[in-house]
């Protein structure tokens, strides 16, 4: 019998994908049972990586981070996307202002951010003093308490625009039958939206989520660029901890063990997300 | 030259950038491939040259490098078997290279080895030999803002010599808006540890023991330095911002008139001069507990040869003729490592002098292969101090647990 001729022509395809995707992620896993001189150590780095404290901090500070930045993308996002909806006067200039953030480079962002929420030289401090607001200057990135909030309202102004676009173009796909029909019935306006709107970008929601929550968990972009993780480690996340141990202390095989465990854990949200959103009963995709 | 028609010199110049092509990174006979930093890139060519014209047989190749990732990039170099010949590295990372094999040994290099700052050769040796030529060295004094001084009705010509008289100092100038002394809380984990080690060294404690066995840094001495260094904060002499801040932002609030005084290097002095060339600025040396001496961090660069060097003969006669009493103190951005070069014009700035005298005063950090997470898990302690999370004691205790299970 011949060779399947088809499987010949993806051979190329499939050799460049092994080299780039299995081949990184199976040699994480041999660091990850190894130590510095190649030999087998079996659960070692495991226990080494999970014993100091502070992984756990970095758990539920990830958690927290990724929970509070999606809750406020998602729902700022669809709010813009919906008044991007509507008719009015320079309707595509505010299409395009408002994808700005979304545009500039993180790092850029991030460094900007760290300047404006700076307790001293800051523009945030300095016209809530101004106008009275606050009596004295708040230290946004200093405070045990403000820190996480405000690396996460970065992170939503950030990321929200990409909610938005992406539920624009869901909201213009809906069929204007569907108001019509609805109107007849004698909807008003927020019974359209909870009827007719939302149900039909439900879909687009749900995949736009699911990114989110996978760039969530990868982000370090802009927590790194501000505080490096802390200060005492208020804002250390998972993958930041995994970024030093590998380039700041040498230790690849720790690094990899984390890694492991952390692809785990998001292997396993994002399989319980799927299962219990992406798929619902009665829903006709 | 001059005369030279057009085609004959493009033909030379194709000549020279096919040479300068195919001996990239490695030098051909008679040839030292030197990677010098950016920061003395002119003086450095001034130099080549002059060696050049001294030495007909032997050509200088300059490669500029930047301090961005130089660390990997000399470790991947000394590792890959084609280095350079000579090459600029911080005093700290010489010790890493000579255990790993990486670099010669230098003692038949050093011109007049008793004329070096002791502290100096003794950061670049290892195993009874020397493994570097240290040619810049550089501490932190305190830089102060005269001005200020006055106005809080302190004489400027008798800065604090103790620990209290700093403090006092820092009282007696804080108010409004502006804030008598600056620490470092927050940027790279070095800026903090720069400001704050030194403080546990004046009082007799340390991070961790000579023997490197055992964690140090919740002994009485330790935590007494930690809570002196913290308290400027705590007691609202330094700004607000401290959580966030780094060397480089405390020279900000400095040139701002926020900061009255900070720690800081030399390097610093003529940065704020072009900024703000109106401030009336001074330094003194570092204060420490009454009765005691005061202590630094020895920064500065070596010269290592690599064991891969293609021309180790030419590139030590090259590295001694760098590193003549004259050449040395020409060359170097702070201080020189000889002690005869210090005594150049150049460095008779009354403005240097007390960073001059903190010289002597200077030490090494300690070679561990852990080091890095170490000094991490003592600047996580200092920045849960500055939170208010917990007490100095409590703050330290942890450290010290953590740093002990680094220890093993």
């Amino acid at each position: 019998m011949r060779p399947n001729p088809g499987l010949l022509f993806v051979l190329p395809a499939l050799i460049v994908l092994f080299m780039l995707i299995a081949y990184p992620v199976a040699y994480t896993g041999i660091l990850s049972v190894t130590n510095e001189q190649g030999q087998f150590t079996g659960l070692q780095n495991f226990a080494d990586v999970l014993r100091p404290r502070v992984t756990t901090q970095a758990l539920w500070n990830t958690l927290w981070w990724v929970g509070g930045s999606i809750v406020f993308q998602v729902l700022l996002g669809v709010a813009t996307a919906v008044l991007l909806n509507q008719t009015f006067p320079g309707r595509a200039i505010i299409r395009s202002v408002a994808l700005i953030p979304w545009i500039i480079p993180g790092i850029v962002a991030a460094t900007t951010w760290a300047w404006m929420f700076h307790t001293e030289f800051g523009i945030i401090n300095y016209m809530l003093t101004g106008v009275g607001v606050l009596p004295e200057p708040i230290g946004w990135l200093t405070g045990g308490q403000t820190v996480m909030p405000a690396m996460i309202a970065i992170n939503v102004w950030k990321l929200f625009p990409f909610v938005a676009i992406m539920v624009l173009a869901g909201l213009q796909a809906i069929p204007q039958e569907l108001y019509e029909a609805a109107r007849v019935d004698g909807a008003n306006y927020w019974e359209e939206v909870r009827h007719v709107m939302l149900p039909q970008i439900r879909p687009v929601i749900v995949a736009v989520t699911l990114l989110l929550v996978i760039w969530g968990l990868n982000a370090i972009t802009i927590i790194y660029a501000i505080t490096r993780g802390g200060p005492a480690n208020r804002t250390l996340i998972t993958p930041i901890q995994i970024f030093r141990l590998a380039f700041e202390n040498v230790e690849f095989n720790q690094a990899a063990a984390l890694s492991v465990m952390f692809f785990g854990v998001v292997m396993l949200i994002v399989l319980v997300y799927i299962k219990a959103l992406a798929n619902q009963p009665g829903d006709n995709q | 030259m001059t005369r030279m028609k057009p085609l004959k010199l493009a033909a030379l110049f194709a000549l020279s950038l096919l040479s300068s092509a195919a001996s990239y990174g490695t030098a051909s006979a008679g040839e030292v491939v030197w990677w010098a930093p950016n920061w003395g890139e002119a003086r450095a060519k001034e130099l080549a040259k002059k060696f050049m014209d001294a030495n007909p047989g032997i050509t200088i190749k300059m490669e500029v490098t930047v301090s961005n990732g130089l660390p990997e990039r000399v470790l991947t170099a000394l590792r890959s078997g084609s280095a350079p010949d000579v090459i600029e590295v911080q005093h700290g990372w010489v010790n890493g290279y000579a255990q790993g094999d990486m670099i010669i040994p230098l003692d038949d290099v050093i011109q007049d080895k008793a004329d070096y700052v002791k502290a100096a050769t003794d950061y670049v040796s290892w195993n009874d030999k020397l493994w570097g030529i240290p040619y810049r060295i550089e501490t932190h004094g305190i830089i102060f803002n005269k001005d200020h001084f006055k106005e809080a009705g302190l004489d400027p010509d008798k800065p604090p010599k103790t620990w209290d008289e700093l403090t006092a100092a820092a009282k007696a100038m804080t108010k409004s808006g502006r804030y008598g002394f600056g620490i470092t809380g927050g940027g790279e984990v070095g800026n903090t540890i720069f400001r704050s080690l030194p403080f546990i060294w004046m009082n007799g404690g340390d991070i961790i023991s000579a023997d490197m066995k055992t964690a140090l840094v919740n002994k009485a001495e330790a935590v007494k330095a930690v809570e002196f260094y913290t308290g400027f904060y705590k007691q609202g002499l330094a700004p607000k911002s401290t959580l966030e801040n780094d060397g480089l932002s405390l020279r900000r609030l400095f040139i701002a008139g926020q900061v009255s005084a900070y720690q800081s290097g030399q390097f610093d002095l003529p940065a704020i001069l072009q900024e703000n060339s109106k401030l009336n600025i001074g330094a003194f040396t570092i204060p420490a507990p009454a009765g005691k001496q005061t202590a630094a961090i020895l920064g500065g660069w070596s010269y290592v040869i690599p064991k891969a060097a293609k021309n180790q003969a030419e590139a030590k006669k090259f590295v001694q003729f760098l590193n003549t009493t004259e050449n040395q103190g020409f060359y170097t951005d702070t201080f020189p490592a000889r002690n005869s070069s210090l005594k150049l014009a150049r460095f008779n700035d009354p403005m240097l002098k007390p960073f001059a005298e903190m010289l002597p005063y200077g030490r090494p950090v300690p070679i561990h292969k852990n080091w890095v997470k170490i000094v991490q898990a003592y600047f996580d302690g200092i920045q849960r101090i500055l939170l208010g999370d917990q007490t100095a004691q409590k703050s330290m205790d942890q450290a010290a647990e953590e740093i002990q299970a680094l220890l093993k």
